[in-house]
């Protein structure tokens, strides 16, 4: 297992049955991409104050705490254990909330670690209203590592569900540009799969 | 009063952001070759992140 700090949340949520996901620069090894990160990130998907008082005591029980008083409409509260701290989300993303299919797609990285789908992992990514370049550049990597497993379908079905159409072309705009001779086939294919045009 | 709507930042990417992300996804790759695997690298970054004992 990962640690025990991770463990034991991980471990708590399941036995709740409560989904949670790492996200944020973390998760980015699910994608095949890496970098350093200084922050462990979870989002979890809870729908009732009584669950979330529930989570919140048996993580106290296993010496994780919260100093605060989260409460179901919340979107983040801190946890701490003894050499780790985590943010607990309460969304996936400051700009939107759960939904079903977004859970249904939740995928196993390993043990009972779980991240999001490429998709909405980079949906994510573009949605946070603080977005910082660090972003922009970790979607790229996961849309270069991730282009032929990618559900586009869904992504495009996603990127108009959120209203950010145009933002995502701003960053293909950077794929049309590319005049590296050793990517620019690997630039276009990302296009053409996005245009749901036939890649070769 | 609040009541300015939040933008995000504009999305300008140039050849030399591409160039460092595929780089990066080149680098990734090669750990991969050499042996290391994603629950390695993520298990690596964990330790990066443990506060003071």
């Amino acid at each position: 297992m990962v640690n025990n700090f991770l463990q034991i949340i991980f471990d708590l949520s399941s036995q709740l049955k409560i989904p949670a996901v790492i996200i944020g620069g973390l998760a980015l090894p699910a994608y095949n991409v890496a970098r350093t990160t200084l922050d462990i990130d979870i989002s979890i998907n809870v729908n009732s104050q009584k669950k979330l008082d529930k989570f919140i005591e048996v993580l106290k029980e296993k010496n994780i705490i919260t100093k605060q008083h989260p409460k179901i409409d919340h979107t983040i509260f801190t946890v701490f254990g003894l050499n780790f701290e985590a943010e607990i989300w309460l969304k996936p993303c400051d700009a939107f909330d759960w939904d079903k299919e977004m859970v249904e797609r939740i995928q196993l990285f390993f043990d009972n670690v779980y991240v999001l789908s490429a998709e909405d992992f980079i949906l994510t990514k573009l949605a946070r209203m603080d977005r910082s370049s660090i972003d922009i550049s970790d979607i790229i990597q996961v849309l270069i590592s991730t282009k032929n497993s990618m559900n586009w379908k869904y992504f495009r079905y996603r990127l108009e569900w959120i209203g950010l159409e145009s933002e995502f072309k701003d960053i293909l705009k950077g794929f049309e540009l590319d005049s590296n001779v050793e990517t620019r086939e690997i630039s276009r294919e990302i296009l053409n799969r996005f245009n749901n045009l036939k890649v070769d | 009063m609040d009541n300015e709507k939040k933008e995000r930042a504009p999305i300008v990417i140039n050849q030399t952001d591409l160039d460092r992300a595929y780089k990066k996804v080149k680098e990734y790759k090669e750990l991969l070759r050499r042996g290391k695997t994603s629950e390695q690298i993520f298990k690596d970054m964990i330790r990066l992140i443990q506060v003071g004992k």
